[in-house]
């Protein structure tokens, strides 16, 4: 039972469209994330890194909610591409999603953007 | 004006009470926060505040699933929403700490977390989840009281939102 949705239950859905913009791996995120989703944003990340795509742009204009497990990841991201010598940028021109990273002050932690840069 | 489907100025006998328990699992967190919406809406919460109605009933909820999977607690999670004067929701734990952990220290022994000590930064996010929880739950909700751990029992949030009609508003 544990870690399924369930009979009838409709799906979290979690959209991830890959693209690439100038020198950015660009990650554009449609429905969900939350602590059920999130993790396969942190594997994209993990993947595009792994593939030696440091400098990753996550696109949150498209995403319907986001709640503080998707800023976790978020956080985590920005970190370890700091730490490979790669970057993170949060583009992000939904209002709703931009107050919560306005009021985390996780806007001054992370590159946030209006749009991908080089776009 | 803001399309209560219930006649308040009628009045009403007696709170009306939505309760229900989900075990701790990620998957059931969207079921809540879709239901404190659903029931919110029924209840008159003025449009504009639904979102943060949503919002922060899957913030206290995926804390307290966070809660729960540190401690290995298999313990449902408790959620209700009461309607009276105003909008009441109280998410409750089973979790008797305070904190999951203290801030990125993932090295304390923890019974039953070995089996994700392998993955150390989904721990870490974790543990910063439920910091940015409540961190979010602070910035977005005006009524908001964290209380316990208590002998028997873990933390309840409990939230509050204006209802029209009842003369209680601290709408912002």
């Amino acid at each position: 039972m544990r870690g399924t949705a369930g009979d009838g239950a409709a799906e979290p859905e979690l959209g991830l469209g890959l693209s690439t913009v100038g020198e950015y791996a660009v990650i554009s995120v449609t429905g969900e994330i939350d602590m059920y989703t999130a993790p396969q944003l942190r594997e994209a990340v993990r993947q595009l890194s792994s593939e030696g795509r440091m400098r990753v742009a996550i696109d949150l204009t498209p995403t319907e909610f986001c709640d503080s497990t998707g800023l976790g990841v978020l956080i985590g991201a920005r970190r370890r591409l700091s730490d490979a010598g790669g970057s993170l940028v949060v583009v992000c021109g939904n209002p709703r999603i931009r107050k919560l990273l306005d009021l985390t002050g996780l806007d001054k932690v992370l590159d946030v953007r209006e749009a991908v840069p080089g776009e | 004006m803001n399309g209560s489907k219930h006649d308040r100025a009628g009045g009403r006998a007696e709170p009306v009470t939505v309760r229900f328990a989900f075990t701790p699992a990620a998957a059931y967190v969207r079921a809540a926060r879709l239901v404190a919406a659903d029931v919110a809406a029924h209840a008159g919460v003025a449009t504009g505040l639904l979102d943060e109605v949503r919002q922060a009933v899957g913030e206290a909820c995926t804390r307290a699933v966070l809660r729960h999977r540190d401690r290995g607690l298999e313990d449902l999670v408790r959620v209700e929403f009461s309607i009276g004067d105003r909008f009441v929701a109280k998410i409750t734990d089973n979790a008797q700490d305070l904190r999951a952990r203290p801030n990125g220290r993932v090295g304390a022994a923890v019974p039953g977390g070995d089996a994700r000590a392998s993955d150390h930064d989904t721990i870490e996010e974790d543990t910063l989840s439920e910091e940015i929880t409540l961190i979010v739950l602070g910035g977005l909700v005006e009524d908001l009281v964290v209380t316990g751990p208590d002998a028997d029992g873990g933390t309840t949030v409990s939230m509050s939102w204006p209802l029209p009609g009842s003369g209680s508003s601290t709408d912002h």
